[in-house]
């Protein structure tokens, strides 16, 4: 009996003190790990790391994020289709700096020549400076990582997308890139067994970097019937840079209006093409209005709004309104 | 001799040896075969041009050491030059006979002697292959390689939405362009101003065209830019008036063409026609 008490009073013990030395741990590595000795950390780090590694090598540790940027169009700006033909097989120089950026750190990136494939990876944003950079300060045993508030800020995104960066600025919208396109929630930046409980649950940024779509609030759309013409005005009233956005790829909306006379009969038809490298993209609110002329006796319009991505050929539908005379 | 005018001797032989001989008829013809394999797409690097820097820099080595009194460098860059000659020599066959062994060597002799005046007057002999081969020849590699070519850019018709090469959509630009003119001529003005949308609209497309090479705004807006859509908008409303006037339609016609089309057709056409010829 007091045999069986004192193996339960140590096996009790043992656990107090397991609890008590992960919580030690997790005490140390999440609120002070400037307390851990340099040459114990030194044990745990893994110098490959600090080579520039592969997007896949990092996955061995934030597994989930990899998988987010493995859907981003970022993984892809390499070897997308779409750029490889827009970019002449990859010989127009424009089109590297971004692409295969090296490190992208608040102004134009200079091309990689190494791990071409890997597009804007892992170690295009945060190797810098030849260390790990993120949003947070780290004990990451195989890396130590540094905070760069930049990582919440547009500016790091304009980097690239320095037409949009400039277009967001000017409408004094708080909201950054990253509020919209990386949203955060509340999860480990690692995956793997053991150190995902040691490491505490921070904001996480979407590593898709989502492309947000257009919705039907986002553009409003106004229209009205003079004698001989006919006036439509479209506000981008949501999305605070202009729509569609982009630096150098070519995204596009497309205006439809077809006008009917009494009997029903499509009799003319108009279009505008709304992009931005025809600087006809809509600024953030501000109403823009096309006017046109009828040669016929108009009784309806019909408005058709769709959305074409600069990655594709397809086009999806925004907005549908008829509108009667 | 002050050595200024050592200097200044120097100097003019160099530049009388790098500037290519001028000839009142040149012949542009497409560039050997074998010189594709080193520019994209089949060479990663554009290995001849730097080949050619290459040369250029040890030549100018020469002379920037021999300035310096650092004779040690003069030894090596003429080593290196010679080197680079031979190896440039091989790189395309059929312009073997442009290179000159003897005068690359003759030259680099003169540089080690360390006397900047024999060094320029023998750089002439060395120059006077490359000069031969680049008043020959460069206009065509310049061609070929290095301006983009028009017949790979596609361009999406805002009309029809299909995409089409890019010597077809100057076709229908200058289609729709006539369906103006010619109706307004003819006193059509209600087809002229529904030629009008159709060609404003393929003009204006033309500015995602220029993006597709041009990574600034300023260089589509000289071609396609506010005395474009001045003259859009005046066209516009001409043709929205009761009674059109053709002084002011004529004169925004010619506005159109000047700023937009001429500009352009200046800066791009001779090359195009150029590649054009090579790529029948």
């Amino acid at each position: 009996m007091k045999r069986t008490s004192r193996i339960l009073d140590l096996i009790i013990g043992l656990g107090l003190l397991c609890v008590a030395g992960f919580a030690m741990l997790y005490f140390l590595i999440n609120e002070r790990f400037e307390w851990i000795p340099k040459q114990v950390l030194d044990l745990a780090r893994d110098p490959e790391i600090l080579k520039r590694p592969a997007a896949k090598k990092c996955s061995e540790c934030h597994k989930a994020i990899y998988e987010d940027w493995k859907d981003s169009r970022h993984s892809i700006s390499w070897t997308s289709k779409n750029f490889i033909e827009a970019s002449e097989n990859r010989t127009k120089e424009k089109c590297l700096p971004c692409h295969i950026p090296k490190s992208v750190q608040g102004e134009k990136p200079s091309p990689r020549l190494e791990l071409r494939d890997e597009g804007i990876y892992c170690v295009s944003c945060h190797f810098i400076d030849n260390k790990m950079q993120g949003p947070y300060d780290l004990l990451a045993p195989p890396h130590p990582t540094f905070r760069n508030p930049d990582y919440v800020r547009s500016n790091f995104c304009g980097s690239c997308h320095q037409k949009t960066y400039k277009e967001w600025k000017a409408t004094d919208v708080e909201d950054t890139c990253q509020d919209c396109h990386m949203p955060r929630k509340k999860g480990r930046l690692t995956q793997k067994a053991g150190f995902n409980l040691l490491h505490k649950k921070r904001w996480v940024g979407d590593h898709r970097f989502l492309h947000g779509e257009i919705k039907k609030k986002d553009v409003v759309i106004e229209s009205e019937w003079e004698e001989n013409f006919f006036l439509i005005s479209l506000k981008n009233q949501t999305i605070p840079h202009s729509v569609p956005t982009a630096d150098n790829g070519d995204p596009r909306l497309y205006l439809y209006i077809k006008f009917f006379n009494e009997a029903g009969e499509e009799v003319d038809n108009a279009k505008e093409i709304i992009a931005p490298q025809q600087e006809t993209a809509l600024p953030y609110n501000k109403k823009i209005q096309y006017r046109y002329r009828l040669f016929d006796k108009i009784f309806k319009a019909k408005i058709e709004l769709k959305y074409q991505p600069a990655w594709s050929k397809e086009k999806t539908i925004v907005r549908v309104k008829t509108v009667h005379r | 001799m002050s050595l200024l005018r050592i200097l200044l001797i120097a100097a003019a032989f160099v530049f009388i040896g790098i500037l290519p001989i001028h000839a009142k008829d040149m012949i542009v013809k497409e560039p050997p075969k074998s010189l594709s394999k080193y520019y994209p797409p089949e060479s990663k690097q554009p290995k001849w041009i730097q080949q050619m820097h290459k040369m250029s820099t040890h030549f100018g080595g020469i002379f920037v050491n021999l300035k310096e009194k650092d004779f040690e460098n003069v030894d090596i860059h003429a080593d290196k030059l010679v080197e680079e000659y031979r190896k440039t020599s091989e790189m395309v066959p059929e312009w073997e006979e442009y290179f000159n062994i003897k005068a690359a060597e003759d030259f680099a002799a003169a540089a080690k002697t360390h006397d900047i005046a024999k060094a320029g007057k023998a750089s002439s002999g060395l120059g006077k292959t490359c000069g031969k081969c680049h008043a020959e020849q460069e206009v065509s590699v310049w061609a070929k390689f290095y301006w983009p070519r028009f017949n790979k850019i596609k361009v999406t018709d805002p009309i029809s939405e299909k995409e089409i090469e890019f010597d077809d959509y100057m076709g229908s630009i200058s289609s729709s362009f006539k369906g103006v003119t010619v109706n307004f001529g003819e006193g059509q003005y209600d087809r002229a101003a529904k030629a009008l949308k159709v060609f404003k609209s393929r003009y204006m497309e033309l500015k995602s065209t220029c993006s597709k090479c041009h990574a600034t705004q300023d260089v589509k807006r000289f071609y396609v830019g506010q005395d474009a859509d001045k003259a859009f908008a005046g066209l516009s409303q001409e043709l929205n008036s009761e009674k059109p006037n053709p002084g002011k339609f004529w004169k925004n016609i010619g506005l159109i063409g000047k700023t937009g089309c001429k500009h352009c057709h200046l800066v791009h056409r001779t090359n195009s026609f150029i590649q054009e010829m090579w790529e029948k």
